[in-house]
């Protein structure tokens, strides 16, 4: 018993030094070295359809429009710079939000792909969150499976005709959650559990993970709601006039 | 031996903690301090690594260089994943930024703990286990089974630790020595599609206009204590998000007017200086290369 | 007569939403000429340019570029020749270090890279920012940008360089650096356009004024015969240059004697007030 005691006092001071310290509670990027070196080439593989897919509908819509080159760019600008903005946050911890599903939203889930790579190269050198053997697998945790989700719910409920705003917001939420299921799946097969395997793992990783990660996606939710009431209210005739809500649509 | 690599571990661990708590309680008393300072307060950590990279000693070392030596260095420590090989990396790349690049120590810490969060979330998802019966070891009662350890556990990962942070000071050595420009322009020379350099030539541009358009914003927002609460701040965040959009949409116009007045006919090719590959450098970063082959030979089981 | 560069001939242009924004514009622009081009703002000063450059298409109306008609064949050959330095230098500069970017036209000119080297270090030493040339845009001050923005034009050697606003948000300091380059370009006899609301910079700088209200030139003189036409001020709302304003005054008032030679700096002022003590002397 006394042995346990010293156990639970030293798992006591871990979580307070986990939960206390947080300088930065970011999207979980997965960091650089974290992959064993089977799992950063397999999932760097199975990005390579959706990216070659992402890149041909950018590839269409330059050729048709080259001025639109300049958008795309400021678009994924767009996602870099949202992402490292400080988000309001109770507790005074500071978190981000990850942008890319307010980016699908908007531009539609194949060129986020391209988008989001190149974000996520950006967030590795210029941020160090992430890291570029782990790329494979933060791009398709981030890139293409959350905002696969978050355009497939938006396109779901416009059909359904749920209230826009309403969509949005579970478009953005739900594609934050699923980024962070597959993140933890990601970690989880990398890692499995030497009782449980890859299941019990799993349900660690997403245990840890969420008390950061679930209040993240309700504000990122919220947050790219407010972002598209914003931009009806200052610029619905430029977003239309200019087709920007277009691009990459299919 | 292995008690060495324990006691390394432990100790960068609390050097990176160390500093992690020092920059979160002491930063914001010296923001605007000096100029570094004044750099990361008003862009977060994004522009001051940029920022270092320009500021470097080694930058003139050629950058196709800098990138293969770091790419190369990284792929051996998650291949040969092995804790000397981890520990003699963090130690040639500490030497390369903080001697050669002449990065200030605590910089150097400050950016190696950006990421202590996760690793230290995901780190604690490994060596815990769930386990419906005392397994003998260190187990921890919670109700209807136990949270166990094991000294194999807790090896494992450590070791995945100092991997990680032998791979993230890889990636810095190669991110704080070498601008961002040059690193596209030897993804260039490596094949990458153009379409894809163009975009993030001019993506990395407008990401530091946005980032001074957003940070005037905030300010502005600031002043009128639009951040005053939770919910003031969100819908500040809203407006600012929106009208981030906004301004970048009229920017990019104006940029391919300015482009094209410049006779820029879709092809974006860059003049820019070419940096002589030294010889002994190469020399160098095989011997270390092979170095670190050597030391796994040795020590892997 | 100078020989003409540049001919304009009843340019029509229209945005994207029907809004007429050039409306029979019509202009020869002659070698060696310093134009100020003013106007209020949304006058049509900078779409003008844009269609001087041939970024923007006429609806119609014709350009002559040396005796060439520009078409979309001879397009490059008009931009190539026809620099502008916009108004927001970080609107321009599209590259992440100042040598690529003053390097950003003649690359595009797919001239050699000898001679691209060539041009960049002469563009950069003459506006003296060889010391930063590798720095990234965004570590550098406005004024600093805009001696870059300025240099990227050089670069490419045009025959008429087209100023926007260029002394907009430049501080004292800067924008004497700017009013040097000026006179420098000037005194190598480069073809200059320059928009500006800075009445005083148009009326000592310019040799020729044009003035733009609501998409049509209105006006098109020497600055005196512009800046003393009081209705076409009233219509542009443009005010009169300050010494041209004293001068009058005291001419008017008979304390200087109206020697129809107008000073045009604050020095030649003092020359022409020196010679005039006599004058003067009266008002005691």
């Amino acid at each position: 018993m006394n042995f346990r005691q010293k156990m639970i006092l030293t798992a006591s001071i871990a979580m307070a030094f986990v939960f206390g310290i947080t300088p930065v509670t970011n999207a979980m990027h997965i960091m650089e070295g974290y992959l064993p070196p089977a799992f950063s080439i397999a999932w760097g593989a199975i990005c390579i359809p959706f990216l070659a897919m992402g890149y041909f509908a950018l590839k269409k819509t330059i050729e048709n429009d080259r001025r639109s080159i300049t958008l795309i760019a400021m678009a994924g600008a767009f996602i870099f710079v949202v992402s490292s903005l400080k988000i309001p946050s109770v507790t005074g911890s500071c978190s981000h939000m990850t942008g890319t599903g307010l980016g699908a939203i908007l531009l539609g889930a194949s060129s986020v792909s391209i988008l989001g790579i190149i974000v996520l190269i950006f967030q590795a050198v210029l941020l160090a969150h992430g890291g570029l053997t782990t790329l494979g697998a933060n791009t398709f945790s981030m890139a293409i499976a959350g905002p696969l989700v978050s355009f497939g719910l938006y396109k779901l409920c416009t059909k359904l005709k749920v209230n826009k705003y309403v969509s949005v917001f579970l478009a953005a939420s739900f594609g934050d959650l699923f980024t962070y299921c597959v993140t933890s799946l990601q970690l989880a097969l990398a890692y499995p559990s030497q009782v449980g395997g890859v299941q019990v793992s799993a349900a660690k990783f997403l245990a840890v993970f969420a008390p950061t990660q679930l209040p993240l996606a309700i504000i990122e939710g919220i947050l790219s709601v407010l972002v598209i009431i914003g931009l009806e209210t200052y610029a619905a005739s430029e977003l239309r006039g200019i087709g920007f809500l277009k691009v990459g649509e299919q | 031996m292995e008690k060495i690599v324990v006691i390394g571990t432990i100790f960068i661990m609390v050097s990176i903690l160390w500093s992690a708590v020092n920059w979160r309680f002491f930063n914001p008393n010296q923001a605007g301090h000096s100029h570094r300072y004044k750099f990361r307060h008003n862009h977060g950590e994004g522009v001051s690594i940029d920022y270092y990279a320009y500021a470097s000693k080694i930058k003139h070392w050629n950058p196709t260089f800098k990138v293969s030596f770091s790419m190369m260095t990284l792929v051996l420590c998650i291949a040969l994943d092995n804790p000397y090989v981890s520990m003699f990396v963090i130690a040639a790349m500490a030497y390369i930024t903080i001697v050669k690049g002449k990065l200030p120590l605590r910089e150097y810490l400050r950016v190696l703990a950006i990421p202590i969060t996760f690793i230290l979330l995901s780190i604690v998802a490994i060596i815990f286990d769930f386990s419906k019966v005392p397994t003998g070891l260190y187990d921890l009662p919670i109700g209807f089974g136990y949270i166990f350890t094991s000294n194999a556990m807790l090896k494992t990962g450590l070791y995945l630790m100092l991997k990680v942070f032998a791979a993230i000071s890889a990636l810095q050595m190669m991110t704080l020595s070498t601008p961002s420009s040059e690193i596209i322009s030897v993804l260039r020379k490596a094949h990458v599609p153009k379409l894809v350099i163009e975009l993030m030539n001019m993506i990395y541009r407008y990401i530091f206009i946005l980032l001074e358009v957003s940070t005037k914003m905030k300010n502005a927002a600031d002043s009128r204590l639009g951040n005053c609460d939770f919910r003031t701040s969100c819908s500040t965040f809203g407006n600012i998000g929106a009208n981030l959009l906004v301004i970048s949409m009229k920017k990019a116009n104006a940029y391919y007017d300015a482009m094209e007045s410049r006779c820029y006919d879709g092809d974006f090719i860059f003049y820019e200086e070419v940096k002589a590959v030294d010889k002994k450098l190469i020399i160098k970063a095989g011997v270390f290369m092979v170095t670190l082959i050597i030391i796994w030979h040795y020590t892997h089981l | 007569m100078k020989k003409t560069i540049l001919k304009v001939e009843n340019l029509h242009y229209a945005y994207w939403n029907g809004k007429v924004a050039l409306e029979d514009v019509s202009v020869d622009i002659h070698e060696g000429e310093k134009i100020a081009v003013m106007g209020s703002n949304g006058s049509g000063k900078s779409t003008f340019f844009l269609n001087m450059n041939g970024v923007f298409t006429p609806e119609h109306g014709k350009i002559t570029y040396r005796d060439t008609l520009v078409t979309k064949k001879t397009l490059k050959e008009l931009r190539k020749n026809i620099g502008i330095v916009f108004q927001d230098a970080d609107n321009q500069i599209v590259t992440s270090t100042v040598r690529a970017e003053v390097g950003f036209g003649p690359m595009n000119l797919k001239l050699p890279i000898e001679e691209v080297h060539e041009r960049v270090e002469e563009a950069l030493t003459y506006m003296n920012i060889t010391d930063f040339k590798d720095r990234p845009p965004h570590y550098l001050s406005g004024g600093e940008k805009k001696r870059v923005s300025i240099a990227s034009i050089l670069s490419m050697k045009p025959e008429i360089i087209i100023f926007d606003e260029p002394t907009a948000a430049l501080d004292p300091l800067n924008a004497k650096m700017l009013e040097e380059v000026l006179a420098k370009l000037g005194s190598e006899g480069k073809t200059m356009l320059l928009s500006t609301h800075d009445v005083d910079l148009a009326y000592r700088w310019a040799e020729r004024v044009l003035v733009f209200n609501a998409g049509k030139i209105i006006a098109d003189g020497t600055p005196l015969e512009i800046f003393k036409d009081q209705p076409i001020l009233k219509q542009a709302n443009l005010k009169k240059p300050m010494l041209l304003e004293l001068y009058e005054m005291l001419v008017q008032n008979e304390l200087l004697e109206d020697t129809a030679v107008y000073p045009k700096t604050t020095e030649a002022f003092k020359a022409v007030v020196e010679n005039n003590v006599i004058l003067l002397s009266n008002l005691a």
